[in-house]
């Protein structure tokens, strides 16, 4: 485990970095096709299933506040079962997770800015970066992150001030009308993109933070200005293009960058909005990369994870040109295999593990020889 | 090992900044790009001509009397898609078309009859159409016709169509302004069918294509904007004369200024110049059958008087004008609705949208059989609040001293 030490607002703030993450380009869109002009309430309804399965997790961790997740699961499955299941976890992660990712910024500039540039141009540049950030550590990246946000912010909040204008009240009615089934449903693909790939912080963070007692609390906070900025993105698509537009478009939070326009002076600005997604997703990518690669040097018992950097990340950006064969299969993917997978790995799994761990507790003896044993 | 590093990143380096500044791949220079200003759709001989106006840059900014050249060129093309027809196009340009800065989208009516959701979709897809410009219906004259008429003013003839658009539709009412967006949520959408501003060529045609038609101070041929052209989906049925335009723009609720006179007591008239207006559109269930409640509220100054015998420091005066013209108001409103209740038959107000906001169950319905059966036998109540607020710069108008 490499040796570094960040603060808790540097946790909140790349947390909630990560969670915006690729969402804030995709989520809209999905939404919209299943509640309509009920995306917003399910947001928030998907928020509040968010910060359950928060809880969990971070429940979890705050028994082995200095054990990240790849360690717990050795401990309490035992190390040979657990390595196997870390293995299984970390490869299916990293072809859900980064690499995926990747893809959606160069298909997000091959689709909206450079449609004659092959995406490999992009997504190799955009690695590359990657990996330069990964192998400087998690100390780097947290301190960029706290760099980033306020241009993050500034870029975020000047245009939901900019659209307020634009803004037609008829668009979110009538509220309620699609019934809950819908609602819930894009509440759950709000969670499967938003909040249940955090599990992934249980691997970063512990014993990185410099007050360890208190990172789930930096980690809701995080959390809590992600799923808010979400939100508003849901809702000013919904407000400001309505419901069938935000469904019918790849990239609605682009087009609503589009819309900008005041006085026909203030326009044409949405390139330099697009420099927001470009940071979000930045760390999005670098946190699971990050992940993945002491991940793998943990169950290999290699001290220092530099060196698997390179590696990883050339093969992620190799990997990720050929991930999805073209866009109706990533909406595919997004839609039935991305939901049920973080389903199991971003809640199923620590909440089995947190159940060993109080079966555990009730036999402490017994327990602690088999897992020796096994 | 710190050589080899050295090296290692030395390599990177170079890599790096060797990409870089060979810049992106879909770099544009601005002397390689034919700027699209206009661009229309005509429908002849079951295939699509496409018409498109390219600013010629040099000759925007050039002084007066400097060239002869005309400040923008005309493309056409024809093809059996419009995609086709714009790559075919160049053949004839010497630049690639970019489509980023287009103002105006024109259609002809035999397009327009045919159904224009097959041209909206390459708009909507194709990443270099912004959502900015304007659509509109030329009525009575193809769109390749109306792209080559010569304007004064604003030497580029799209500018003008674009601007002229956005002013007729702040201050005078009859005319709208319809992006995309707009249009493809109007053809989407179930409770409401969509319009779009109708141009016309007045005058000669022939002398409008010519530089005589800029030269003199009277231009023969101008670019008109003239009425409403309603549409069933995507397909035009109908068009609204400018007096029922007006009236489907304040039931719409987006007027922002318009002028409009009442009748006095002895002859002449009181013009009244509109400054807001607020519609609120509201379905109600009436023995299961819906109805409509329809609140236009305005606001106004007295704009001008031409009748004598009107005290206007008389608050009684000021309330008998607004009663008047909240009556006239009234009368145009109801004349609208029945006009396309009975002639169009197609719900382009937005009713079925206001019933589905207030009644989204009831909607569900009735949704399939709104045009049908509801629409054209819809009871509306119209009720309409004339405020006036301001009688000008002057009090009793001096025509109430004048001697006969």
């Amino acid at each position: 485990m490499p040796e570094v030490k960040i603060s808790l607002r540097q946790v909140s703030i790349l947390t909630a970095m990560y969670l915006i993450g690729s969402a804030i380009l995709i989520l809209p869109s999905g939404m919209a096709s299943m509640a309509k002009q009920d995306a917003w309430i399910a947001s928030l309804v998907g928020m509040g299933f968010g910060f359950i399965i928060l809880t969990v997790q971070w429940q979890l961790s705050r028994k082995y506040p200095e054990t990240n997740l790849l360690c717990l699961s050795e401990k309490l499955l035992g190390k040979w079962v657990g390595k196997i299941v870390n293995l299984l976890f970390l490869v299916t992660l990293f072809l859900g997770g980064p690499a995926p990712v990747l893809h959606d910024i160069g298909l997000f500039m091959t689709v909206q800015m450079l449609p004659e540039t092959p995406i490999q141009a992009i997504i190799y540049l955009f690695g590359l970066l990657v990996i330069l950030g990964v192998r400087l550590g998690l100390e780097v990246l947290a301190r960029s992150a706290e760099l980033l946000f306020p241009w993050f912010l500034l870029l975020f909040l000047s245009m939901s001030i900019l659209l307020l204008s634009t803004i037609k009240w008829e668009n979110a009615q009538p509220i309620l009308e699609t019934g809950v089934s819908p609602i819930i449903q894009a509440a759950i693909s709000f969670v499967s993109i938003a909040f249940l790939p955090n599990i992934v912080l249980l691997i970063v963070y512990p014993g990185s933070v410099n007050r360890s007692e208190d990172t789930h609390k930096a980690v809701y906070i995080g959390c809590l200005i992600g799923g808010l900025v979400l939100f508003m993105i849901i809702a000013l698509s919904i407000l400001v293009l309505g419901p069938e537009v935000t469904a019918r478009n790849q990239y609605p939070s682009y087009i609503l960058a589009k819309n900008i326009n005041i006085g026909n002076f203030l326009q044409r600005i949405e390139a330099v909005m697009a420099v927001m997604w470009f940071i979000t997703l930045f760390f999005r990518i670098s946190l699971y990369t990050y992940a993945i690669t002491i991940g793998f040097s943990q169950i290999f018992n290699i001290k220092n994870y530099q060196p698997l950097v390179l590696p990883i990340g050339w093969i992620m950006a190799m990997v990720s040109v050929f991930i999805y064969p073209n866009v109706p299969y990533e909406a595919h993917f997004n839609k039935k295999i991305w939901g049920p997978y973080t389903i199991t790995v971003g809640f199923l799994f620590p909440l089995f593990l947190l159940c060993l761990h109080y079966l555990r507790k009730k036999r402490p003896q017994k327990s602690k020889k088999s897992s020796n044993s096994a | 090992m710190n050589r080899r590093k050295k090296i290692l990143a030395m390599i990177l380096l170079q890599t790096v900044i060797a990409l870089l500044l060979s810049s992106c791949w879909n770099r544009r220079e601005l002397n390689e790009l034919a700027i699209a200003v206009g661009a229309g759709v005509d429908w002849v001989d079951n295939q699509y001509r496409l018409s498109v106006q390219v600013a010629i840059p040099g000759q925007v900014t050039s002084k007066r009397g400097a060239s002869t050249q005309a400040p923008a060129t005309l493309y056409t093309a024809e093809g059996d898609t419009i995609f086709e027809a714009a790559r075919r196009m160049t053949q004839i340009s010497p630049r690639k078309i970019y489509f980023s800065h287009l103002r105006i989208f024109l259609m002809d009516e035999a397009m327009a009859r045919e159904g224009v959701a097959k041209v909206l979709d390459l708009l909507a897809r194709d990443h270099e159409f912004r959502p900015d410009f304007y659509l509109a219906i030329t009525k009575g004259t193809t769109a390749e016709e109306a792209l080559k008429i010569m304007t004064p003013m604003e030497t580029i003839p799209a500018n003008k169509l674009f601007n002229s658009l956005q002013i007729s539709d702040k201050s005078w009412s009859s005319s709208m302004v319809v992006t995309l967006d707009e249009l493809i949520n109007g053809i989407t959408s179930t409770g409401k069918h969509p319009v779009l501003t109708g141009l016309m060529v007045t005058g000669d045609k022939k002398i409008g294509e010519d530089k005589k038609n800029v030269e003199d101070i009277y231009t023969p041929s101008q670019l008109q904007y003239s009425g409403l052209a309603v549409f069933k989906f995507d397909k035009l049925i109908g068009w609204l004369n400018e007096k029922d335009s007006r009236g489907y723009r304040l039931i719409r609720g987006d007027v922002k200024s318009s002028v409009g006179y009442v009748s006095c007591r002895n002859k002449g008239k009181v013009v009244l110049e509109t400054l807001r207006t607020d519609t609120k559109l509201k379905g109600r269930l009436v023995d299961s059958r819906p109805e409509l409640d329809i609140k236009v509220s305005l606001e106004g100054n007295i704009g001008s008087v031409e009748c004598s015998g009107l005290d206007l420091t008389e608050p009684s005066t000021i309330r008998q004008l607004e009663v008047d013209m909240e009556e006239k108001v009234t009368k145009i409103l109801e004349d609208v609705i029945d006009k396309v209740q009975t002639e169009h038959k197609v719900d382009i107000f937005g009713f079925g949208e206001a019933f589905h906001r207030s009644h989204p169950k009831t909607w569900k319905r009735i949704e399939q059989e709104w045009d049908d059966r509801y629409f054209t036998s819809l009871v509306t109540h119209v009720s309409v609040d004339y405020k006036i607020r301001g009688t000008g710069t002057t009090n009793d108008s001096f025509l109430n001293d004048l001697k006969e």
